[in-house]
């Protein structure tokens, strides 16, 4: 939840901080809260006390020095707040009115007949003033001879102290939650650098040969749990990886000997006989045995690339000599076919590459565009270098590649509806190529050219 | 010229035995890795033909170990691994070339002759083709009369490949290699329309011409009297 209300931008070192702080200050603000009620509470309990002896002390005045005494000692009292005494006869008359300091106006004091009303002794009301924060603590007292003696005082001056305090605590619970980000920053940051450092390993594996395994020697326990799970798996996928080089290699040896036999001896009858006829018939019998093997390669390529156990051997090459080198293999036949062949490379880089696999990936789109270009159109081999990748484009006027269709073509035995049962091919041609792109760290797609016409690419991370 | 032969697929290597023979070479056989590494050592062969998945050794460890006691008899590697890897591995262990089964007898010993002809260091700067003579370095067919022709240089390449094994017809897999290092079936026909620019070249109307179409084999040089 909290992960949805922190920005999720912010690196998980601030977020823990933030986070915290936050908590910190709802807990100090709830203690502040507390704190001020009781501090409130007790206050008022202090001042009905104070009230009371006041009343006290005044009714004991009143019986030596009657209504001119109260009056005497209410004026010579220092009042820290403002208050008010007040004596009304049996029957509710104002004898004597020793206001507040401006009764009318701030704090006027309750209509008689309520005041009568207070509970006995009970003996302090306050009256709330509306308008004004500060109320009225108003107490009675009946004198000997029957009289009411009254006493108010507002709270204003309790409130002025409340309010002091409660400021200094909001200082000191800010500043509190400040210094608290610090060490939870230091913490959090702590916690989190090895998980850093893991995302740093991870990458690495990504890039790797696939023998790398993920690090987390200064991790949480957790963390090194989970590297450990984690590094099980990717022994398990080397283990796999090499079960699977291994079954090709077997596969490729039972699959290739027994060709190699029939071979032999078609080509011993291809020598021996003399009639035309048969000498065809095993010509085209060799034919299709070097088709068939070259089918078995493929296929064990398209496999090795599918599960990332595709060996490469890479060298350092230049990339315009490299496609110069296969659009020239090309040029004959797209000339015969009457398609024009260009060869678009502005800049040139060296890459390391594995120049057999990229010539047959690259060599396979030229068979593709040549396929399916028309007379009179154009195949245009392009190169876009920039810092992190190289795209090689080969682009053609054909019919292209129909929507929806960009992605499935890439499968294996898979032949776009452009295909027909003329036009040669297994559907492997476009899985080799990606087997290839991937091994070399890359990517392949194909785009709609603007003006008809399909633009199949293969992408190569420059440290490639 | 004694080659030794390393295979221990029997039917293959009755069929290479037989090609071998046909064309005029001692051949003796071995089943093994071991026995064909202490022959090798022991016996004095012109060539060695290893076959890689053996028992008793590999024909990998077969040339690591022939190398490491200074034997220096040429070896061309027979086998049913294809990778790059498997192919640069093969050669790192000492091997000179390296042949993917299933193969042509044809190629086999055209690349018997290669590695041969190796050993013997020949090549001059000239050669003759009928009325014309190839320079190399310039890459030119010249008659004597001061006639000239001018060569690209994988038509160059091609020609000289097939001057060096006249007689001998040459796969088209064995000279995508060479010419155009290549080592995969492209599915063009690089080859048919460069001998074709080559023909219109060297030959004269009329004549039969000196680079012939084997069919379903590839093309030989046959050199006119």
């Amino acid at each position: 939840m909290f992960s949805k209300l922190l920005p999720e931008r912010l690196p998980s070192t601030w977020r823990l901080a933030l986070l915290q702080c936050i908590t910190i200050a709802t807990s100090i603000a709830l203690c502040l809260t507390l704190a001020g009620m009781a501090l409130r509470s007790d206050l008022e309990t202090i001042s009905r006390r104070i009230l009371l002896d006041d009343l006290g002390e005044y009714s004991s005045v009143y019986e030596m020095a009657g209504l001119d005494g109260i009056a005497r000692m209410f004026v010579s009292g220092r009042h820290e707040n403002t208050e008010g005494v007040r004596v009304t006869s049996a029957d509710g008359t104002i004898v004597l009115r020793e206001s507040l300091s401006d009764p009318e106006k701030g704090f006027p004091w309750p209509a008689l007949t309520s005041l009568r009303k207070l509970p006995e002794m009970k003996g302090v009301k306050a009256i709330e003033h509306p308008g004004k924060q500060p109320h009225v603590l108003i107490g009675r007292v009946f004198l000997p001879d029957g009289k009411l003696l009254w006493y108010g005082r507002t709270n204003e001056s309790d409130r002025g102290y409340i309010q002091h305090i409660n400021l200094y605590l909001w200082y000191a619970g800010v500043a509190a939650a400040l210094i608290a980000l610090v060490p939870i920053f230091w913490y959090a940051g702590e916690v989190l650098q090895p998980v850093r450092s893991m995302i740093a390993s991870a990458l690495a594996l990504a890039r790797g040969s696939g023998r790398e395994r993920l690090a987390a020697s200064s991790a949480v326990p957790e963390l090194r749990e989970f590297a450990a799970a984690f590094n099980t798996v990717l022994d398990r996928n080397e283990e796999l990886t090499s079960e699977l080089q291994a079954a090709n290699d077997q596969l490729a040896h039972e699959l290739r000997t027994p060709l190699a036999r029939i071979r032999g001896n078609l080509e011993a009858f291809h020598d021996s006989v003399s009639e035309p006829a048969a000498r065809d018939a095993a010509a085209r019998g060799l034919d299709e045995i070097d088709r068939a093997s070259s089918l078995v390669q493929t296929i064990l390529t398209v496999r090795a690339g599918e599960h990332q156990a595709l060996a490469l051997h890479r060298e350092p090459l230049s990339i315009r000599e490299l496609l110069t080198d296969i659009v020239d293999l090309y040029t004959i036949s797209a000339e015969d076919s009457g398609v024009v062949m260009k060869l678009d490379v502005t800049e040139d880089r060296t890459m390391m590459i594995d120049q057999q696999r990229l010539t047959q990936a690259i060599a396979n789109l030229l068979d593709n565009a040549l396929t399916y270009t028309p007379q009179a159109g154009s195949i245009t081999v392009r190169c876009e270098l920039d810092e992190t990748q190289c795209i090689i484009h080969v682009e053609d006027t054909g019919p292209g590649v129909k929507p929806g269709e960009e992605e499935n073509i890439w499968m294996r035995f898979v032949r776009g509806s452009a295909a027909s049962a003329k036009s040669p091919g297994m559907g492997l041609g476009l899985s080799l190529v990606r087997a290839v792109a991937t091994a070399h760290g890359g990517a392949t797609g194909v785009n709609h050219r603007p003006g008809g016409g399909a633009d199949f690419w293969i992408s190569l991370p420059s440290e490639a | 010229m004694r080659l030794l032969l390393a295979e221990d697929d029997p039917e293959l290597t009755r069929q290479v035995v037989a090609c071998l023979e046909k064309a005029g070479h001692e051949v003796a056989c071995y089943d093994r890795g071991d026995a064909a590494l202490a022959a090798a050592v022991q016996k004095a062969f012109d060539e060695v033909i290893l076959d890689v998945n053996m028992p008793g050794m590999n024909g990998f460890q077969v040339v690591e170990e022939m190398r490491a006691k200074e034997e220096i008899v040429p070896v061309i590697f027979l086998t049913a691994r294809d990778g790059v890897v498997d192919r640069v591995r093969g050669l790192t262990a000492g091997g000179d070339d390296y042949l993917t089964k299933p193969f042509a007898m044809e190629e086999l010993l055209a690349r018997i002759d290669v590695q041969l002809r190796r050993a013997q260091q020949s090549g001059t700067g000239q050669r003759r083709i009928g009325e014309w003579f190839l320079d190399t370095r310039q890459r030119r067919l010249r008659k004597s009369n001061g006639e000239g022709v001018d060569l690209q240089p994988r038509e160059c390449a091609l020609l000289e490949l097939l001057l060096d094994h006249p007689g001998r017809t040459l796969t088209k897999k064995f000279l995508l290699d060479k010419v155009w290092n290549i080592r995969f079936d492209p599915g063009t026909n690089v080859v048919d329309a460069m001998v074709c620019r080559l023909r219109r070249k060297l030959d004269v109307p009329g004549h039969t011409s000196s680079i012939q179409t084997v069919r379903g084999k590839g093309y030989v040089f046959k050199a006119s009297s």
